[in-house]
């Protein structure tokens, strides 16, 4: 007889994910195909206007930019990440669990407070300010705050945990001997670095550029604290046609399309890391 | 003539306080197949390790052709190491982990080519070039770990328990075939293992290692034949031991029984010894052998290709082992119970210090 215990242990929390998720997702992505109603709410006859609109250049545009900011978050928290993971894996083995402890623990903390001292940090007449005044600076700082920048290093900041996680599993794994037997056949410590404990921990690599990636592009607590009012990525846009423009229809829209890229890039880092997962084993 | 291509002079290697080498002195000749047998934690790997870059003596000098080669990084050296994992890079296929090496010697393409199909050739995995190792098994990933270090035509190569991973019958296959591809290729082979059947088998020349120091260096007939300590004499091969004491200048066992042997000259008069005879080297039913001793069958096990008889003597509490040749058996057809008479030379007795 087939075993059905693992398919009973899934059910409940399939069910509730179900119930709770994706049915209510459902629901509010179908209101994409509606029209919006003169007053706001809902005039439920069929259009594509909404998904179209998506498409507008002016909302293309803020897209891209999401895309730039989410993807530059990635690759700096990337390399960041990667090599303090790298750290970590080459410490005693019996100092490692400290370290990562130390590394996550920002991660126990509340993402508006992390965020908001982040304010406080660059500020106008905050902590950047005061260390450069210390040191006898008496000018103008340039502005740190409500600016580009500031999204990106709040960003970084935030989910860098995830790739340090994500990298130090493949790299702590790493038998010594295979980057031994790299410089035995002539390989400087450079070129074993790229050619072999890059390519066997890329899976770990890709699962922490596409996490903060598809974390970053949907982030709008980041870029309205640290971007200011008139700084906008798709989730402050998305944010504004639900709770302010009451445009829910468009709302839904440019939620599709967000999901859409969110669930293509998730599916080809699954894929990639089976690959990598499928040939990377030894014993 | 004979040329030295390794020298060791003084090495040693500390770990702190724990010595894991001390003062190792050694020369592996041209062409040599040396092997380095010892027990775990008598400093073999240690030694392999230096060999290649991997540890740093702590004092003396390895000369390659004269050259003192500790000062070079790992990727300088002419020598290259086949790993004990194998340590193959899981993520290219077997022929991109046999062209490595040659890529990091810059060679052109063509030429990194030709010399990848040769060795694919050699090593009999032509027809599994694109293969990952993880779809290999494992005598394939011992091959392709054996090929990615000679491709680079090392002076030397130095081999860390090749044959561990193996099962018992590809182990004998593959140790005839190390040897054919070592006298084929003209490279100095140093093997580490702690299989002293594997190295009487394979090696040229033995290097017994104990607690980091070097024990005995030989070829396999003298070491085998002529084992310089009880150690040796116990490690390499089957022994029967029996402890005595001299006695006004003659060699009796506990029971008291005379024996003939050959006395070192480091033996005094009252020393205990031990005394050892290859089970081979002992005889039933013969006589007027210089050492006679009586006693009981209590045992036998029928191997094919000898008897292993265990008999039980007044010489010492365990049984002795005598091994029998096929002949011997069919004239002897000794049962468990059997009085028989043991007997062996003067010559073919070893005496050893306590």
């Amino acid at each position: 007889m087939k075993d059905r215990s693992p398919a009973l242990l899934m059910a409940p929390a399939l069910a509730w994910l179900t119930a709770f998720m994706v049915v209510p997702c459902l629901l509010i992505l179908a209101l994409a195909f509606f029209r919006r109603g003169i007053y706001g709410g809902i005039e439920y006859t069929f259009t594509l206007e909404n998904l179209g609109l998506v498409f507008d250049p002016l909302y293309a545009g803020i897209f891209l930019k999401s895309a730039w900011i989410a993807g530059l978050a990635a690759l700096i928290a990337v390399v960041l990440g990667y090599a303090a993971a790298f750290a970590i894996a080459a410490a005693p083995a019996r100092r490692q669990p400290a370290l990562l402890f130390f590394a996550v623990l920002p991660f126990w903390s509340n993402y508006l407070v992390r965020t908001y001292a982040w304010i406080v940090l660059l500020n106008r007449e905050g902590l950047l300010t005061g260390i450069a005044r210390w040191f006898g600076y008496d000018g103008e700082l340039p502005k740190l705050l409500y600016t580009e920048p500031a999204v990106v290093v709040g960003l970084v900041y935030n989910y860098l945990p995830f790739v340090i996680l994500a990298c130090y599993a493949p790299l702590s794994r790493l038998n010594v001997e295979i980057g031994e037997a790299s410089r035995d056949l002539g390989a400087s410590g450079w070129t074993t670095f790229r050619r072999v404990t890059v390519p066997m921990t890329f899976h770990g690599i890709a699962t922490g550029f596409v996490f903060v990636f598809v974390l970053s592009i949907g982030n709008f607590v980041t870029p309205a604290l640290l971007g200011g009012g008139q700084f906008q990525m798709i989730g402050n846009l998305v944010y504004a046609q639900f709770l302010t423009a009451n445009d829910w229809p468009f709302g839904a829209a440019l939620s599709m399309v967000l999901i859409a890229i969110m669930m293509g890039l998730l599916t080809l880092q699954t894929f990639a890391s089976e690959k990598a997962s499928g040939s990377g084993r030894h014993d | 003539m004979i040329e030295t291509l390794l020298s060791l002079k003084g090495i040693a290697k500390s770990y702190g306080s724990v010595r894991a080498v001390s003062d190792l002195n050694l020369d592996i000749r041209q062409n040599e197949f040396f092997a380095l047998l010892g027990a775990s934690g008598s400093g073999k790997t240690t030694v392999l390790r230096m060999l290649a870059g991997f540890e740093t003596p702590t004092e003396g000098q390895i000369l390659l052709q004269g050259r003192d080669i500790v000062p070079l990084p790992p990727n300088r050296r002419p020598v290259n190491l086949m790993f004990q994992s194998y340590a193959l890079f899981p993520h290219m296929t077997v022929s991109q982990n046999l062209a490595y090496g040659l890529e990091m010697e810059r060679l052109s393409r063509a030429e990194v080519k030709s010399r990848v199909d040769e060795m694919l050739e050699i090593v009999q995995l032509s027809h599994l070039s694109r293969r990952k190792p993880d779809q290999l098994s494992g005598g394939q990933r011992q091959r392709v770990a054996l090929g990615r270090a000679l491709v680079k035509r090392p002076r030397l190569l130095l081999l860390d328990e090749p044959l561990g991973a193996l099962d018992k019958k590809l182990r004998g296959e593959m140790q005839m075939e190390l040897k054919r591809i070592q006298s084929e290729f003209g490279i100095t082979f140093i093997v580490v293992t702690h299989d002293q059947e594997e190295a009487l088998v394979m090696a040229d020349r033995i290097a017994i290692l104990k607690d980091g120091g070097l024990l005995q260096c030989g070829t396999p007939h003298e070491i085998y034949e002529h084992p310089g300590s009880r150690y040796a004499a116990d490690f390499i091969g089957e022994m029967n031991f029996l402890s005595g004491r001299v006695r006004a200048g003659e060699l009796v066992t506990e029971d008291g029984t005379r024996i003939a042997a050959p006395v070192p000259a480091d033996v005094m008069p009252g020393d205990t010894v031990d005394i050892a005879i290859r089970p081979e080297r002992m005889k039933i039913g013969t006589t007027n052998l210089e050492n006679m001793v009586k006693g009981q069958v209590v045992a036998t096990a029928y191997l094919g290709l000898d008897l292993q008889v265990h008999v039980q003597t007044a010489l010492a509490a365990k049984p002795l082992l005598v091994r029998m040749t096929a002949q011997e058996v069919d004239t002897a057809q000794l049962v468990e119970g059997d009085d028989v008479t043991i007997g062996w030379t003067a010559q073919d007795t070893r005496v050893f210090r306590a």
